[in-house]
């Protein structure tokens, strides 16, 4: 935890985390020196005939100190406020840049990572918070008060000896056994997020379906076991105060027993256990403080294991650029297999090369791995054997960012981002003139419906892209990876929402602009792969045939199959 | 003009000043206590435990005072056993009623918290989809968690320390102003002034805190996009990119979160320097009221005066650091209550609504998402029970448009739409929609098995219907070969099921719907045309008993319809039969030609 803290603050904030407990303690301290102040008016202020200068003038001092109190107090706040929220600045962003690094397949899912950066760094903010402000001072004046009442008396202090270890065990025990519960509580509400989330995004599906009863029937269940269990953890906690006021009450009336005791025999003053008193007062008061804050370290232990597990993401050792990038951009897979981790193959024995320049098509059945195939070449998932080389150079040898810069994929399922038209298709390549983005919007022929839209290239696009059609989405999908002017270009089915019209008329752009590159075509329909120099069918993962398109509708009965059924039996005596 | 590029706008929303302002705060307070009311009974036990817990703290100080001036210093140990043994009796009962107290609040607060949760979630699902275009998903789920936390934080913490306040600070005034009601004046002169300053400084807070709220409604929603979009930002090597504007973003939400909480926590340092200016006042002019004998005031009274100005002040000033929290949770709350307050779906008065028979009519509809932007123009159409309707037309014509509006997903700017001769905003949207099955152009699958998942399309269906639903829409051999089938656990945004996939199982859930109405809307894009053409014949057969509303881009799959409505900028530019198109040699025809163009390259 407080390796975490102290990890995520530089400096500065590193000094504010020291500085604000020891302002903190200045503004006790200047608290205590009214009572101090105020006796010597009344001893030496209305001694004898009385000094009224002397009343005025530490009236005067007890304003300033009042006055410096409250200074401290805002500063110590200020800098704990400083130290927390930027902790949780940094740690956000550290957070969020881990989950981007990582490579797919781990096994924290995007929603539990999204409440872990969202609520959980406001949690530890908040621990900071209260680390900062309250772990010194209640301390302090716990050990002063203990510190004092030996002074004062040991003859009755031995109580303290025994009642304050007894505590501090019986506080370790609850604490103890409340973590799980707080955790219990902390996996209700990611659950009930999910719910929640999944509702907010498939709110049409949800609507259409009239899944609202359903819906709110599972959120209702797991809002009580929300409920339930935050209950029992908060609980877990409540019973510290109550004992620990209770034993301390019972010490002082010990103490006044034992002391009335000790004072019939002569061996205490009346001073003494008045003070004696007091300082047990001031312990109680100390104590549950102590309590509130340890408790609230308990709460955000959840949150700190739940933030390290993310911090603790596999981060592979990614090649830093030990080779030039290769010119050549001849693809070779070499008996590549691949399954997802846990699972059977999804791909067995893919071999093929791919000449530089050349294009190839990919087409096959639902699920036979053809998405998977590319994410091999992109390297979102490495292959379980054989290997993959662009101009001779195993990609795992090239840096990811060397890789990527080499490659431009258009995916099959379309994500856009908030922002502007503009904006989406500059992730293609940050630096892209206006120019650049016309004749890229051009080819996937969107230049006409973005010219449409109020503002252009600066219309707005919602979240993932909501105010626009699927057929919109694709073709800025495929706008976007042109940008990029990337040797290697693919396009991942990135026409099935779009009409046939102005598919041909894509296919047509696409063939002027893939000109010196190598593509790769993953496509339901034959009229965008016949002009590939290589078409690859796919089936459950075995490339079943390989050729062109004339060769295929000989010899693949899957190909002919479904060139017939999309262009009519002509394709064959045409060919 | 080959611009240099441009940065990416910022993305976060720029609030105004009136836009800041507490506009809601009596009516937000109300509707919160209004919450707070139904748990009445238990916050009046509350009260009651915290009366006694109270109560035996100020006796308790008192006695130990008196033990020592009647008991100790005269050495009557009897009597002091007796009243030591009281006191034992009344802690033991006083810090029962503390954990009694601790408990009821927790019960209280978080039962409350299941209450706004849960109301804020019935009314999101009611909400029109119009406002879930407007509000990012991020944002919303920022109001569902963090902002209901606030307010339990607030609850749990505020209503106890109010209750012990005000009781001590009652009891407290009450002895000062037996002591000496001209001190007491001066204490009260303190307090109003405190009262003052909190209130000048609660109205800066509470705008720094929507501010800070607003940021992180925006910061999450950011957070949410980009792990959402993770993969396509790992291929276009965005991530430093994506990183920098959420630094800005972050930055802003830190520096609006540290203006908040810099001039609320002042607050307390402030309160308190009253309260010693107060202390101070009084020692000085007790003082010199005593060298000058005025009023009778002696050390006596100005020393208990000065214990019980702390015991009355020091409540105070904790009731003033709740201001803190509380405005956090009005805040909170404003943004809670505005998602519980939003308009719903308009729904007509229940009408009972037979099963259809599924006649539907659209008479001069017209509809834009934001009505000064029309995006359908005078929509005519008819279609008679057991026909079925092909809408074809370019992509972003308005096809997905027009079915959206027959499911009244959004509202008709102009026009009606008649079923079964009922115009569709006097049925009940329910009723409506659980007579219509529909395939997504974009299938939304949710976590769970994906058994469940099919069973969306008819939430009674049993296991048998299931299987046999999967196996026309060809989903039954991959679901098979999954290691768990049908019980194999969906999650994650479904990234564990490929595209085509996905769509088969939102197919099964048609055929499991039994609706008189079916609407596809490109149901079988991402699916290849083998798997299509024996999707296709059981498709033939299910549509043959139901009205259909067919969307399609492969041509062949619509041949047979009844009738084909050409979409275009979202006017209807041709109708008829697919022969009678052909021969029009209009849009449909060079739709249907570009099928082959690849060819004739
Ligand atoms: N939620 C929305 N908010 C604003 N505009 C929208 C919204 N949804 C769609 N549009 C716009 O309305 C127009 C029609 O979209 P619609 O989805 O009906 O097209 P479509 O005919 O289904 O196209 P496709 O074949 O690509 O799916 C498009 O210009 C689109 O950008
Ligand atoms: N993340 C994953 N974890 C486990 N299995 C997966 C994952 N992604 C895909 N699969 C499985 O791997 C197989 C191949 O999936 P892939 O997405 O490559 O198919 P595809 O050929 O692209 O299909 P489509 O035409 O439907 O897009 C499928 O059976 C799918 O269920
Ligand atoms: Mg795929
Ligand atoms: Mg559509």
């Amino acid at each position: 935890m407080f390796q975490i803290i102290w990890q995520h603050t530089r400096r500065w904030q590193r000094v504010c985390l020291f500085a604000a407990p020891l302002v903190m303690l200045m503004e006790v301290f200047c608290d205590l020196q009214q009572p101090t102040l105020m006796s010597k008016i009344v001893d030496t202020g209305l001694a004898g005939s009385g000094h009224p200068q002397f009343i005025l003038q530490t009236g005067g001092v007890m304003l300033l100190i009042a006055l410096v109190g409250a200074c401290s107090g805002s500063g110590c706040n200020a800098l704990a406020s400083y130290a927390s929220l930027k902790m949780g600045q940094r740690l956000r962003n550290h957070l969020l840049s881990l989950a981007l690094a990582t490579r797919n397949g781990h096994d924290l899912s995007t929603p539990t990572l999204i409440t872990r950066i969202t609520n959980d760094v406001i949690q530890m903010q908040n621990l900071v918070m209260t680390l900062t402000r309250s772990l010194v001072r209640a301390p302090f004046l716990l050990l002063g008060g203990i510190v004092m009442a030996f002074l004062i008396s040991p003859r009755i202090a031995w109580i303290l000896a025994i009642v304050v270890p007894v505590l501090l065990l019986f506080m370790g025990l609850v604490i103890r056994h409340s973590v799980p519960l707080f955790t219990k509580m902390q996996q209700a509400i990611d659950r009930i997020n999910r719910v929640m989330r999944e509702t907010l995004l498939g709110i049409k599906t949800v609507k259409s379906f009239t899944l609202e009863n359903q819906q709110q029937q599972l959120f209702d269940q797991i809002n009580q076991q929300v409920q339930t269990s935050s209950v029992a953890a908060q609980a877990s906690v409540i019973i510290l105060a109550p004992v620990v006021t209770l034993a301390l009450n019972l010490s002082i009336v010990a103490a006044l027993w034992f002391g009335g005791g000790l004072h019939a025999s002569h061996l205490i003053t009346t001073g003494q256990i008045m003070a004696f008193v007091n300082y047990m007062i001031q312990i109680t008061t100390a104590m549950i403080n102590t309590v509130n804050t340890v408790s609230s370290l308990s709460r955000a232990q959840t949150a700190t294991a739940r933030i390290q597990a993310v911090l603790d993401l596999p981060q592979d050792a990614e090649p830093t650029a030990t080779v030039a990038l290769p010119t050549d951009t001849t693809l070779r897979f070499e008996h590549v297999n691949f399954a997802y981790p846990g699972g059977e193959n999804v791909l067995t024995d893919i071999d093929f090369e791919l000449p530089a320049g050349a294009k190839l098509g990919i087409i096959g059945t639902t699920g036979s791995g053809k998405t998977t195939l590319v994410d091999l070449l992109t390297r979102l998932y490495d292959p379980t054997s054989g290997r993959i080389t662009i101009g001779g150079v195993p990609i795992n040898q090239l840096s990811l960012a060397q890789l990527r810069q080499q490659v431009a994929v258009a995916l099959q399922n379309s994500v856009l981002f908030s922002g502007t038209i503009a904006s989406n298709l500059r992730y293609g390549k940050e630096t892209a003139t206006d120019a650049e983005l016309v004749v890229a919007a051009q080819a996937a022929a969107a230049a006409d419906f973005i010219a449409a839209r109020p503002g252009g290239y600066q219309a707005q696009v919602t979240q993932r892209g909501n105010n626009f059609s699927g057929g919109q989405k694709q073709r800025l999908n495929i706008a976007r990876a042109l940008v990029a002017q990337a040797a290697i270009l693919v396009l991942d089915d990135t026409t099935s929402a779009v009409d046939l019209a102005t598919d041909a008329h894509i296919q047509q752009a696409l063939r002027q602009v893939r000109q010196g590159k190598t593509t790769i075509m993953i496509a339901q329909r034959i009229a965008a792969l016949q002009d590939s120099d290589l078409i690859l069918v796919l089936d459950h993962g075995h490339i079943v045939a390989r050729g062109q398109h004339a060769t295929l509708l000989q010899e693949s009965a899957f190909y002919r199959e479904v060139a017939v059924a999309q262009l009519g039996k002509e394709v064959l005596t045409d060919a | 003009m080959p611009n240099v590029a441009m940065k990416r706008p910022p993305r976060g929303q720029h609030y105004t000043e009136e836009q800041l302002k507490v506009q809601h705060l009596k009516p937000t307070l109300r509707q919160l206590s209004g919450y707070l009311l139904q748990k009445r009974w238990p916050l009046a036990a509350v009260f009651g435990f915290t009366v006694v817990t109270t109560v035996v703290s100020i006796i308790g100080t008192r006695l130990n005072g008196l033990i020592i001036d009647r008991y100790i210093r005269t050495d009557r140990l009897k009597l002091l056993a007796m009243v030591c043994l009281l006191m034992v009796g009344m802690y033991v009962v006083a810090s029962g009623f503390n954990w009694l107290q601790s408990h009821f609040m927790v019960n209280i607060a978080q039962e409350t918290s299941t209450r706004i949760r849960q109301d804020v979630f019935t009314r999101m699902q009611r909400l029109p989809l119009s406002y879930f275009d407007q509000h990012p998903s991020g944002d919303l789920m920022s109001r569902l968690t963090n902002d209901v936390d606030n307010i339990n934080t607030a609850l749990m913490e505020t209503f106890i320390q109010l209750f012990t306040g005000v009781i001590s600070v009652v009891g407290m005034l009450i002895a000062m102003l037996v002591l000496s009601p001209a001190l007491t004046l001066v204490v009260l002169l303190a307090s109003t002034g405190t009262y003052f300053l909190s209130r000048q400084i609660a109205k800066f807070t509470q705008t720094a805190f929507r501010q800070q709220q607003a940021e992180l409604g925006q910061l999450n929603s950011e957070i949410e996009e980009t792990l959402s979009g993770k993969k396509t930002i790992q291929l276009f090597e965005q991530a430093d990119q994506v990183l920098t504007d959420f630094r800005a973003t972050n930055q802003r939400y830190v520096h609006h979160a540290y203006q908040a909480q810099v001039f609320s926590g002042a607050l307390g340092p402030l309160n308190n320097m009253l309260n010693n200016l107060a202390y101070a006042l009084i020692t000085v002019l007790g003082a010199l009221a005593i060298l000058h004998g005025y009023q009778g005031i002696t050390v006596g009274i100005m020393f208990a005066f000065l214990i019980y100005m702390r015991d009355f002040t020091g409540p105070i000033r904790n009731m003033l650091d709740l201001i803190n929290t509380l405005q956090v949770s009005i805040v909170s709350a404003e943004r809670v209550f505005a998602v519980i307050n939003a308009p719903a779906e308009q729904d007509a008065p229940h009408v009972v609504m037979p099963t259809l028979t599924g006649t539907i009519a659209l008479q001069h509809v017209t509809f834009g998402y934001q009505p000064e932007h029309p995006i359908l123009h005078d929509i005519s159409l008819t279609a008679k029970p057991g026909e079925m309707v092909a809408i074809v037309g370019p992509t972003g014509a308005g096809k997905t448009t027009t079915i959206n509006l027959l499911t009244k997903l959004y509202p008709l700017t102009a026009g009606t739409i008649l079923i079964d001769g009922h115009p569709i905003d006097q049925l009940d949207r329910y009723a409506l929609r659980r007579q219509i099955a529909i395939v997504q152009q974009e299938p939304f699958l949710f976590s769970g098995t994906i058994q469940a998942n099919i069973r969306l399309g008819r939430l009674d269906a049993s296991e048998a219907d299931i299987v046999a639903a999967a196996k026309a829409a060809n989903a039954h051999d991959f679901i098979m070969q999954l290691p768990a089938g049908y019980q194999t656990q969906l999650s994650d945004r479904q990234q564990s099921l490929s595209q085509g996939q996905r769509q088969l199982i939102s197919i099964a859930r048609a055929f499991l719907a039994q609706t008189p109405i079916l609407i596809l809307d490109e149901a079988t894009s991402a699916i290849d045309t083998k798997t299509e053409m024996v999707i296709q014949q059981a498709m033939d057969q299910l549509m043959q008993q139901k009205t259909s509303f067919v969307i399609a881009h492969r041509l062949s799959t619509i041949q047979k319809a009844d009738q084909i409505i050409v979409i275009d900028q979202g006017r209807i530019v041709e109708r008829g039969t697919h022969a009678h198109l052909l021969a029009q040699k209009g849009l449909y025809w060079r739709l249907y030609r570009s099928q082959f163009q690849g060819k004739d390259v």
